[in-house]
């Protein structure tokens, strides 16, 4: 509870950037996320502009957000920064441009993967989703819409 | 973000008979090669290969490639991205004057849509024999059901009998692969085998080869991978003096995970020539220290010996390693550490002749490395 009202405070005095900004991803990242989303469940979606299956995973996710809910969801592209103008064109290809997104930003990617999760070996599209007290459950592959739908009702994900 | 030109460090590298080290790699819009003697202190002029510019893609899983037969006729074979992400055509071209000059570059996939004819690889067998093997989505257009998890990339090949100077048709040799992985390529006695990530039934995605004459689908992995995704981490191989096959590759799959190698011993060919399978294989051996994500895993051989490398991770540099064997991967010496690295870097690119066995390393903060294996065992 005492981190739930931290969380909101820190909400309520952070600058917040406007909706639909594709942000750096670095080691530092997902420790913001997480504090973003302290004491709710949220999903972290990882995929690429070199990944077939990753645009089934972003076309289900963007009917989702485009439902009405607030989903917590932070997606964040494996690319590079040099493909910032493609990312945002994938993105809004599938309605997701709204969205505050992240792409990685280090030399060596292996970095970042490890900061996330030291078994994740690059696999795409991967995604965890963290419960309210952000225990992730990894998910290597397109996830199907169901097992999100269930993560997103039983845990209280939607707002 | 303003940014500086996107890197390209992948490259392509071979020894000759004679020992010289010859590199192929991207700069500038242009295909471009140049040789050593002494280990890449000193280079010759850079020729260039393509006579107009054209994107060759030169980064992680696509590199170009580069192989001098015995004859002396130097081939090179690579992927030209056509604009859109994911689409290509299959370029090849050779130099018949010792690299001074490079034939017109030809396509060699018949197919010409704007679509994924990407991830090529090249095998010679030294003399006439040349094949260039990649992965192909023209089956896919049009006749795939909407959401079908059954890919529809296949694995296709075009060979030259007259060391590259004209190519029969392209041909498929096998339907479903993986489609963004690196493939490979081996050139045995009786012809080129070609190696690649598969997908067994729904979506087990384990590696295959297959006579790229014949055409059927021999399964070398069974670590039962799992994944409706992209691995984008594929694997090599490579035949010794004795046909024996040397496969090294990347898997997440249920049974083991990591970086493994593999011998594929006593190859079985039917009556008509054609692969028909192994009379051993030896147990998946893992490569690297698996805390640090060993990965991208390369093999060459030649004779009794074979020369593996890989990249790994400790959290603040990247390191390559390479390992040896003198008796046809029976036994291996003890891995060695060749070079670090603090930023980007390539795959660490092996090579092997007679005399030497080298790994080619390019690096973002130290350039291009050449870096000789030790002489253990």
């Amino acid at each position: 509870m005492k981190h739930f009202l931290c969380a909101l405070l820190l909400a309520a005095i952070a600058p917040i950037a406007a909706a639909g900004e594709l942000r750096p991803f670095t080691t530092d990242t997902l420790a913001e996320i997480r504090s973003q989303h302290a004491g709710r469940p949220f999903m972290l979606t990882l995929w690429s502009l070199t990944c077939h299956h990753c645009a089934k995973e972003l076309r289900m996710l963007g009917k989702l957000a485009a439902k009405g809910s607030k989903l917590p969801l932070a997606i964040v592209s494996t690319d590079t920064p040099h493909d910032e103008q493609d990312i945002r064109a994938a993105l809004k290809r599938f309605d997701l441009d709204h969205l505050d997104t992240w792409v990685f930003a280090d030399p060596i990617p292996e970095r970042l993967r490890h900061a996330i999760d030291p078994t994740w070996r690059g696999e795409l599209p991967k995604s965890y989703l963290y419960d309210a007290t952000h225990r992730p459950e990894a998910h290597s592959g397109a996830l199907d819409e169901s097992t999100l739908r269930k993560f997103l009702q039983s845990k209280g994900g939607t707002r | 973000m303003a940014l500086k030109e996107k890197p390209a460090l992948a490259v392509g590298a071979t020894l000759d008979t004679r020992g010289d080290l010859w590199l192929a790699y991207q700069e500038s819009g242009h295909l471009w090669v140049k040789r050593t003697n002494d280990d890449g202190r000193r280079f010759t002029p850079p020729v260039q290969v393509t006579p107009v510019p054209e994107s060759v893609t030169a980064d992680s899983e696509n590199r170009p490639k580069i192989l001098v037969g015995a004859n002396g006729i130097v081939h090179l074979s690579w992927t030209q991205n056509l604009g859109e992400r994911m689409t290509g055509y299959i370029r090849y071209a050779r130099s018949t004057d010792d690299g001074k000059s490079f034939s017109p570059p030809v396509t060699l996939n018949s197919d010409r849509q704007i679509i994924s004819h990407r991830f090529d690889t090249l095998a010679t067998d030294g003399q006439g024999g040349v094949a260039v093997a990649w992965l192909d989505a023209r089956s896919r257009i049009g006749k795939q059901p909407k959401g079908s998890p059954q890919t529809q990339v296949g694995v296709y090949a075009a060979v030259s009998r007259d060391g590259g100077a004209r190519f029969a048709p392209d041909r498929r040799v096998a339907d479903h692969s993986c489609q963004c992985c690196r493939t490979g390529m081996a050139w045995t006695k009786h012809g080129p085998i070609v190696f690649w990530r598969h997908v067994f039934g729904k979506n087990i995605r384990d590696f295959a080869v297959a006579d790229v004459m014949g055409g059927t689908v021999i399964r070398v992995t069974d670590d039962e991978w799992e994944i409706d995704g992209c691995p984008h981490h594929g694997g090599g191989i490579a035949a010794d003096g004795h046909d024996n096959l040397h496969i090294v590759w990347f898997t997440a799959g249920k049974n083991r995970q990591g970086i493994f190698y593999r011998r594929l011993a006593g190859p079985d060919f039917r009556s008509d020539d054609k692969l028909a399978g192994f009379g051993m294989m030896s147990p998946p051996m893992p490569l690297g220290n698996s805390a640090n994500q060993p990965g991208h895993p390369s093999v060459v051989a030649i004779g009794e010996r074979v020369l593996l490398s890989w990249r790994e991770f400790d959290g603040e540099r990247y390191s390559v390693r390479a390992m040896l064997s003198r008796d046809a991967g029976e036994t291996w010496g003890a891995p060695q550490k060749l070079a670090e690295t603090r930023g980007a870097a390539d795959y660490a690119v092996p090579a092997i002749n007679e005399q030497h066995a080298l790994v080619v390393w390019n690096t973002a903060d130290e350039g291009l490395r050449v870096l000789s294996v030790g002489a253990a065992p």
